[in-house]
């Protein structure tokens, strides 16, 4: 008979799987960056620009300019280019965010040359056409109506705003007339700004085919591919946080009410942000974290729950967030404030220490598996100009994290009165 | 191409095993054969408040999160109408934990009243947030009703009602458990960096000896083929209209199934789909279009849905759909756009199996559906199909009095945001 009471033994995570890819470099500079490995033929090419809405002038630009890339070109119409891509199955995906503009396709190794002629045409000569700016900001504003009936949305919206200041681009609260306010002019100056090779990095992933290199040279390395004649200053705008730290934006008629809590603090460039992210974890980081125990596990108060650090090139923020009924509301935020006070003051059990540490390990392990994977870990250091050491020092700070760590960080970065609190919904 | 070895325990459990040394972790599945279909109409939405209650405690382990938690896993679970899945990732040297885990609440449950009432509440939130608390999101509650009449399809897995969750007992659940939760009622698949035999040994020491149970044979009412076109008509308060035209399609088993689905990419998988370029962009009627199957076990629906610009009227969207599917019945699908389809289906296949954890769900499943070696042909089901087969479901499926439609009305709401 089996022994079902006892524990299988295990055993924890002490070699990080993290190969660093090569680098190489194209002709005109461009940083290459190659991470090989997998078992299917298939390939992802990432093109990263260290650009962002931080960078633009005009709420949209940057989503506009970096979503249409795909939507005409001097010498192929929209659908053609769609027809193409669609034809050999690839999978593209455009990113703007905050901090950059990423383009990556995901296509079998078979295709990776014609697919990436494709890719050269659209990033390099998108001709952006009036009709095609039309239809993507019409549909986007109406879903940003859509979006303004859901109280998760709301909330984070006005929680961004709150932290950051309106006129900051990190904090800016989107409108419906700012999709009435973008031309074709605000895209092509854009995109002569920042997207350019100097702003560029590349990171192929996958099975890679033996010349790369020499494909990736011969589409993204040309010197006609101009930078522009004078580097753009980068912008500089100063955080203001909000002086009012609790905001109810109304939505009578909802059942449930979004909650937002949280402050800006430090980012991944920081010494002692790993220690923090320790710290989050145990907060709201996982299912086994105090908020989810205690606010779903034990009160039932919401399907869910977490809390996260953010890290922004140029600041940070540590946020709680979750739909709770109507009714349970203000019990669920003084049990947030509770949880986090008890962070700082109450010790961790060694057991739940335990658990957080091997869960942790086992986490970060899963988080390098396969070679798109680690080529977003990757991506992850390169766009805050970290060296890749972080990865291994993750593991030493893991395994340091003692009780007294974890209330020691969490009472330097996390107070419970320096929060700032926003309720989307009825309370 | 997934490779696999396969064994079956003599009390029914069916244990699949494939192995991928370029991972250091492995990946665990366990499906059981029991879904929203077979739940009592009295008693719906069990199916998966049952799945919340599989991580309340098992016989001799109060636990089960933290104690995966211990081992560097993780883990999650999902209910559809006809299957409730459960999956594991861990690092690949303490798999023995998971299989720890995932038996001892094959064996039995062991949770408190207290701990049911919890997890209802959570289920009930869930419903809050999902259904009832987002523009659009009662849609299901109206389609399945409108589509199905006779079938357990007609309610979702979250139930027909929230107060069937409310009233839920322990007896209930215990009831349940007893009826689904067995060996021959489930599948178990591991992918990853695993040894095949000591994946099966292991299976054998910790499965083996769970009591067969009493085979469940499932014996759900017909859907009968509809004859006359059903039409409904609902006011919301959301900013658009949002139109849905539902059609019965075959089962998921059925040859037909692969022609069926072709058939919806051609309407809108890609950018280049005709929906997408004929509805959104050239005639600018919509501002988002879609056309899927439900693939469920028994006969499922093929449903073209879109939202509406205001300048838009539903009479004219409903003909546009109409004429699309029109299209599809009087012209043949030409070669180049079905190669592209099929292009796109072999793509997504081949970029799935770059996953661990969709490796183990996919051979699980497709054991479900007969042989878990249905994986490794799903590629050339497709390719088989020819422009002729994709008209025959066009003709077979898309009449307007087998269509059902959902007219989704905007009312009174503030847009000045």
């Amino acid at each position: 008979m089996i022994n079902r009471q006892e524990t299988p033994a295990t055993s924890i995570i002490t070699h990080l799987p993290f190969i660093v890819p090569k680098k190489g470099q194209l002709g005109n500079g461009v940083p290459v960056y190659l991470v090989e490995g997998g078992t299917e033929d298939i390939v992802r090419v990432e093109l990263l620009f260290l650009a962002g809405s931080y960078h633009q002038h005009k709420p949209l630009v940057t989503y506009s300019a970096a979503n249409l890339l795909k939507s005409g070109t001097k010498g192929k119409t929209s659908r053609e280019i769609s027809e193409m891509l669609d034809f050999y199955g690839v999978y593209l995906q455009i990113d703007a965010q905050k901090d950059i503009v990423s383009v990556s396709v995901y296509v079998l190794k078979k295709y990776l040359e014609k697919v990436l002629a494709m890719v050269q045409e659209i990033v390099i000569g998108p001709s952006y056409p009036q009709s095609e700016l039309d239809i993507l900001l019409k549909n986007q504003k109406n879903q940003h109506i859509v979006n303004n009936n859901k109280v998760a949305y709301l909330a984070r919206l006005h929680f961004g705003e709150q932290l950051f200041g309106s006129q900051h681009p990190y904090g800016y609260r989107l409108r419906k007339i700012d999709f009435d306010k973008i031309s074709r002019d605000d895209l092509l100056a854009f995109h002569k700004q920042w997207i350019h090779p100097g702003n560029l990095n590349i990171i192929a992933s996958g099975k890679l085919p033996e010349n790369i290199t020499s494909m990736l040279e011969k589409f993204f390395g040309n010197s006609n591919w101009a930078r522009p004649a004078q580097e753009p200053p980068e912008p500089v705008y100063l955080a203001a946080t909000s002086e009012n730290k609790k905001l109810l934006i109304h939505k009578n008629e909802a059942l449930q009410a979004a909650i937002r809590m949280g402050k800006r603090t430090i980012n991944r460039s920081h010494p002692d942000h790993q220690r923090l992210m320790i710290a989050n974890a145990l907060l709201g980081g996982f299912f086994g974290s105090r908020l989810m125990k205690n606010i779903r596990q034990d009160k039932g108060f919401t399907y869910g729950i977490n809390s996260a650090l953010v890290s922004l090139v140029r600041d940070g923020y540590f946020f709680v967030g979750t739909q709770v009924g109507a009714e349970v509301c203000q019990a669920a935020i003084d049990q947030i404030y509770q949880e986090i006070r008890d962070l700082r003051t109450k010790p961790a059990s060694a057991e739940e220490l335990m658990t957080l540490k091997n869960y942790l390990s086992g986490s970060f392990l899963r988080s390098f598996d396969g070679p798109f994977a680690q080529a977003d870990r990757f991506k992850e250091i390169l766009v805050f100009g970290i060296t890749p050491e972080y990865f291994d020092n993750f593991l030493v700070e893991l395994k340091n994290t003692t009780p007294e760590s974890v209330m020691d960080t969490a009472g330097q970065y996390l107070h419970e009165d320096s929060l700032i609190e926003v309720v989307a919904g009825k309370r | 191409m997934v490779r696999f070895e396969k064994q079956m325990l003599g009390n029914g459990l069916r244990v699949i095993v494939h192995r991928d040394t370029s991972t250091p972790i492995a990946a665990v599945n366990v499906l059981y054969d029991v879904g929203a279909r077979d739940e009592d109409p009295s008693r719906t939405g069990f199916a998966h408040l049952f799945e919340h209650l599989m991580f309340e405690g098992s016989l001799n382990i109060p636990d089960f999160d933290t104690r995966l938690q211990d081992a560097g896993g993780e883990n999650n679970a999902f209910t559809t109408n006809d299957i409730t899945n459960y999956y594991d990732t861990l690092p690949a040297q303490n798999l023995e934990t998971a299989f720890w885990l995932e038996s001892d609440r094959m064996l039995g449950l062991a949770f408190s009243e207290q701990k049911l009432e919890v997890q209802k509440n959570v289920v009930v939130e869930e419903f809050r947030q999902s259904y009832l608390n987002q523009p659009y999101g009662d849609v299901w509650m109206l389609l399945r009703p409108l589509t199905y009449q006779v079938h357990p399809y007609m309610w979702p897995t979250i139930g027909k009602d929230i107060s069937h969750i409310r009233e839920a007992s322990l007896a209930d659940v215990k009831h349940f458990f007893g009826r689904f939760y067995h060996p021959a009622n489930a599948i178990l698949s591991v992918s990853g960096n695993v040894e095949p035999d000591q994946v099966f040994r292991m299976a054998e020491k910790w499965f083996g000896d769970i009591p067969a149970g009493e085979p469940y044979l499932r014996n759900l009412p017909v859907e009968p083929a509809q004859t006359a076109q059903r039409r409904l008509r609902v006011e919301r308060e959301v900013p658009f209209d949002q139109l849905f035209l539902a059609f019965h399609t075959s089962k998921r088993k059925d040859d037909t199934f692969y022609a069926t689905d072709l058939l919806s990419d051609v309407l809108s998988n890609g950018s280049s789909s005709r929906l997408v370029q004929n509805l959104m962009k050239e005639k600018r009627m919509f501002s988002e279009v879609n056309a899927y199957i439900t693939g469920s076990m028994d006969k499922g629906l093929f449903v073209v849905t879109g939202k509406l610009h205001e300048e838009t009227s539903m009479e004219a969207a409903e003909q546009a759909f109409f004429d699309e599917l029109r299209v599809l019945q009087n012209e043949l699908v030409g070669d180049r756009e079905l190669q592209k389809i099929k292009n796109k289906a072999e793509a997504s296949h081949i970029f799935s199996e770059s996953n661990v954890m969709a490796k183990a769900m996919n051979l699980a499943y497709y054991e479900l559906l007969g042989d878990a070696g249905l994986l490794n042909q799903q590629t050339t089901f497709y390719f088989e199909q020819t422009p002729d087969a994709l008209q025959e479901i066009a003709l077979s499926l898309f009449a307007p009095e087998r269509a059902s439609v959902l007219q989704y009305h905007s009312v009174k709401i503030n847009k000045s945001v």
